[in-house]
């Protein structure tokens, strides 16, 4: 592959079927989820970062594990406590005796691939030094701008936000992140497998990089290419209209949103090797992108995701 | 831009034209070029691609239609002028018409002109003209819409709609305005006389009888099919024979041309016939022609309204007939005319001019002699005119120093007026008192409408002598030389065609075709201010003054506004459908047929998942239209439709059971 002689194509294939088999990868060490697996690749190819929402123990942190060993990226894990500060995470100025300067010794963040485990366990200051670096690609400390490495993938976590010790994530805050989705109870056949099979972490650590930080910028450049046709735009604008409906929810989805659809949409049209989105790629994105961004109307009983559901039934399209 | 590369300025070039059209004929030559000057510029302008005009020389070309104008007509007032004015100018306007709203303004400025033609003329064929003209307007108004309101995009998009969806959408706006144009019509308060009504006599060129007659005046008139006046009888019509219209009389004779007398034209009659036992009763339906005449038979017994019955039994109006005009009359033609003959009328009537047609008066002078009694010598002269080769004739030759020498003795051929000339002439150096009768003699009866026509080919000129005891008595040297001139009018005592369309059926046809434009006149012309006042008498409601006129209509408004908004919020302009969503609804409906509901919110692949459930023997060709829907509706690059279209097509719900 490293002959110059390759074609663009040659190399778009190959590197479209190595996206296919990190993404079956994940699938084989997080078993029956493959839908959640999708929608994480969807946010990696779209230039996003993923929330995913649920209870302990169902495999998050699994997850992000897996995603970050595949596609094979300098990879950094945060567990975020009470007690962590923002220089914990940015890093650190430390004076050189000999030099007689200060030296900037880089935190975490300075990674291709982040985890950040349990982030609303941390104090919204702390909250905040990882979203700022999120959506500027760059963090400023004391007067320095120090630029973050690219790809730069986040993918947390988060505890429900009912549980006790939890700083629940602002509003403007959860914008950030592209797409999330809570895992949820395996289904009995993938749970028997679960425990039946080896142990995962063991499984982790035997996980090759399947992709280069190279063939991600590739990927994502791909993605953008992807058609869009003004039938489609019309449906995504049906879509973002009906949000703005006071009767489902407090308030709509912004245009930044609907741009983000659309990118994830295409990121979906891609990972199902089509080179143009149809209605179900953004069906299938719109509930991931929209559950964390739209609080219902007080007076409905339903979760996010079935007011998000129904709203899908109401749009036609066109 | 009016149109980018969709040519609508043709289209407002077009409405202009049309709208202009029947004023240019009206024009003088002058005014007329320079109303088409511009137009034809436009058109060479838009093929050759020129550049719009300079400033300095559109106002120049402005100054020049003006000045040509007040040239023409001395004065900008008068509907002719005013009229001419609005063409010239909307004309001119197309030298600088590039935008949008300009086009608009010239388009809306060319109803309005279309509306002026109603000034000059309200024959029935207009009506249908104005129509034609307002349907072109609309679809143009169309193009410019849909070209305004596609002009921030560039080129409007490829719109399926054809020159016939334009033509019926303009045809069902305008139908959907004719309730509103019906009840304008019947209740927008009428006046009793135009706003318009100034006659503009040195311009219009009506034929019709004129207030002189001298040799050849009448012949003109022949040529002239143009109805002149419509007849409804109570009774049975009178004998064609008996068909005398009287007109203008003329006493003074000046050797060649007869005019009228002082006396006869302002001294009001003395003694009116009454309806005695013959009398017949009539109604007039006169076209205008701009004089002042009123035609009845012999003796007219009533008098319309502003109308004077001179002594002589003319019927004078106080003012020219301008427009459609009815009146009622009666009359006897048992009346005597003047029992005795006061002296100042004697001898008005038997003035000849001194030395003029000497060889006339030599004759006259020796018959004379031979027969002294009047009728004896009266018959000697017909029977002269009916026994000798005398001819009525078109083609008489012109006359020179004394016509009435020349006619009698050497030309021998000629047309009414060449007869009832002579005739008088010979009378009055008889002494016998005679005076010169214009009018229309015969018509043509309509079976199907029950009405005598006569047109202005009908034109006639006879002769009246006074006698002692019967008085004034209409003799027609006419029916001396031509009998059929009286029995069958003056087409049929020709014989020869006047021209290569004159032929007998060809002329029936026309006579009979005639009660269109009579029941136009009735219904539509006629209906005025008194018909209005008239309109709700058989519902009980008593006379509609304007003021109520004005409430009705706006009650009919409103009702017709009510049940029309609806309607037209329904109407959709020359429309477009996606050929593809048409096919898929059609793939839908035989889904649809086999059980299977698909919501409107599913996608094509989702919808084809689901119906592949449920109709598990169609998996195949339905997943194969879904994906191909699908790709042509979101692909970059689609695959034909007639992939799509073979696809639906061959998909029948019957084969499900095999």
């Amino acid at each position: 592959m490293n002959s110059s002689v390759v074609s663009t194509q040659e190399r778009t294939e190959g590197r479209h079927s190595r996206l296919l088999a990190a993404q079956e990868a994940v699938n084989n060490i997080l078993l029956g989820k493959d839908h959640q697996v999708r929608l994480a690749f969807c946010c990696l190819l779209a230039r996003g970062h993923l929330l995913i929402e649920d209870v302990p123990g169902v495999g998050k942190t699994t997850l992000a594990h897996a995603m970050a060993r595949t596609i094979g990226s300098d990879y950094q894990r945060i567990q975020f406590t009470s007690d962590l500060l923002p220089a914990d995470i940015l890093g650190v100025s430390i004076f050189k005796r000999e030099k007689d300067t200060f030296e900037f010794h880089p935190g975490p963040i300075f990674s291709q691939v982040i985890l950040a485990d349990e982030v609303n366990r941390a104090t919204p200051k702390t909250q905040s030094a990882l979203l700022e670096g999120m959506a500027e690609g760059q963090v400023t400390i004391e007067n320095d701008t120090h630029v973050l490495p690219s790809p730069f993938f986040v993918m947390a976590t988060q505890n429900p936000v009912d549980l006790v010790g939890t700083y629940p994530l602002p509003d403007s805050q959860l914008d950030r992140f592209l797409l999330s989705f809570s895992l949820g109870y395996p289904d009995p056949v993938a749970e028997r497998e679960l425990l039946t099979s080896e142990d995962r972490s063991r499984m982790l650590n035997r996980t090759e990089a399947l992709l280069t930080p190279g063939d991600i910028h590739g990927l994502q450049e791909d993605c953008e290419k992807i058609h869009a046709s003004e039938n489609l735009l019309d449906y995504i604008q049906a879509l973002l209209l009906e949000t703005r409906d006071e009767r489902w929810f407090e308030t709509g989805l912004s245009p930044r949103a609907g741009l983000a659809l659309l990118n994830a949409s295409r990121a979906h049209a891609f990972l199902e090797n089509r080179d143009f989105v149809t209605p179900e790629d953004v069906k299938t994105i719109f509930v991931g992108l929209a559950r964390h961004r739209l609080s219902p109307t007080s007076g409905f009983s339903q979760s996010p995701e079935e007011q998000i559901g129904e709203l899908l039934d109401q749009v036609p399209i066109p | 831009m009016i149109d980018p590369g969709r040519k609508t300025v043709y289209w407002v070039i077009a409405t202009l034209s049309l709208a202009m059209l029947p004023q240019l004929v009206r024009m003088p030559p002058l005014v007329a070029a320079i109303a088409v000057l511009p137009l034809a510029w436009r058109v060479t302008a838009e093929r050759k691609e020129w550049p719009a005009l300079p400033a300095l020389l559109r106002h120049a070309m402005t100054a020049v239609g003006l000045l040509s104008l007040f040239f023409s007509y001395g004065d900008l007032s008068g509907r002719r002028a005013a009229v001419s004015l609005l063409a010239v100018m909307l004309s001119l306007k197309m030298m600088e018409c590039y935008r949008v709203r300009d086009a608009r303004l010239v388009v809306c400025f060319s109803l309005f002109l279309c509306a002026t033609q109603f000034l000059f003329a309200q024959g029935i064929v207009m009506p249908f003209y104005g129509v034609t003209s307002v349907i072109v307007a609309l679809v143009t108004l169309t193009r410019l819409h849909r070209n305004e309101a596609w002009s921030h995009e560039g080129e409007p998009p490829a719109i399926k709609s054809s020159l016939f969806s334009e033509l019926g959408f303009s045809l069902r706006l305008l139908a959907l305005a004719v309730p509103a144009g019906l009840a304008f019509f019947l209740l927008f308060p009428r006046l009793s006389s135009p706003l318009w009504g100034i006659p503009e006599t040195t311009l219009d060129s009506k034929t019709g009888l004129s207030d002189s007659m001298s040799p050849g005046s009448i012949q003109q008139l022949f040529m002239d099919d143009s109805p002149a006046f419509r007849v409804e009888f109570e009774g049975p019509a009178p004998r064609p024979d008996e068909r005398y219209w009287r007109g203008p009389v003329f006493w003074q004779f000046d050797g060649k041309t007869w005019r009228q007398s002082f006396y006869s034209r302002n001294i009001v009659a003395t003694s009116r016939p009454d309806a005695g036992q013959s009398a017949s009763r009539y109604s007039v339906q006169m076209e205008p022609n701009e004089r002042n005449w009123l035609f009845a038979l012999d003796y007219p017994v009533t008098v319309p309204r502003d109308t004077r019955l001179t002594l002589d039994y003319q019927l004078i109006r106080r003012d020219p007939v301008i427009q459609l005009m009815q009146y009622s009359m009666t009359s006897n033609p048992d009346f005597i005319d003047a029992p005795d003959l006061p002296e100042t009328l004697r001898y008005q009537a038997l003035k000849v001019p001194e030395k003029s047609s000497p060889r006339t008066r030599e004759l006259v002078e020796r018959w004379r002699r031979e027969t002294p009694d009047d009728r004896a010598f009266i018959q000697r002269v017909l029977s002269h005119f009916n026994e000798q080769p005398f001819h009525y004739s078109l083609e008489a030759p012109l006359l020179g120093r004394h016509p009435v020498d020349e006619f009698l003795f050497e030309t021998r051929m000629g047309f009414c007026e060449h007869y009832a000339s002579t005739f008088a002439v010979m009378m009055r150096l008889a002494d016998i008192p005679s005076r010169i009768v214009t009018g229309y003699q015969g018509g043509w009866y309509n079976p199907l409408g029950n009405y005598l026509l006569v047109r202005q080919s009908d034109a006639h000129a006879w002769t009246e002598v006074w006698l002692p005891a019967s008085g004034w008595t209409r003799v027609d040297p006419t029916a001396a030389v031509s009998p059929l001139r009286i029995q069958q009018g003056s087409l049929g005592a020709m014989g020869a065609p006047r021209h290569f369309l004159d032929y007998s059926w060809l002329r029936q046809a026309r006579n009979s075709v005639d009660i269109i434009q009579q029941r136009w006149n009735d219904w539509v012309i006629e209906y005025g201010a008194g018909s209005q006042a008239r309109l709700f008498e058989p519902l009980g409601l008593g006379e509609m003054t304007p003021a109520r006129l004005v409430v009705v209509l706006f009650i009919a408004m409103g009702i017709f506004s009510a049940i029309l908004f609806p309607l037209v919020l329904r109407i959709k302009g020359p429309g477009y459908k996606d050929p593809v969503q048409q096919i898929w609804q059609k793939f839908l409906k035989r889904l649809q047929s086999m059980g299977f509901t698909a919501l409107p919110s599913s996608g094509a692949l989702e919808l084809a998942d689901a119906a592949s459930l449920q109709i598990p023997s169609e998996t195949d060709s339905i997943q194969r239209i879904a994906d191909l829907y699908t790709r042509c509706r979101y692909s970059p690059d689609p695959p034909p439709l007639n992939d799509l279209k073979h696809a639906v097509g061959e998909f029948r719900p019957n084969k499900k059971a095999g």
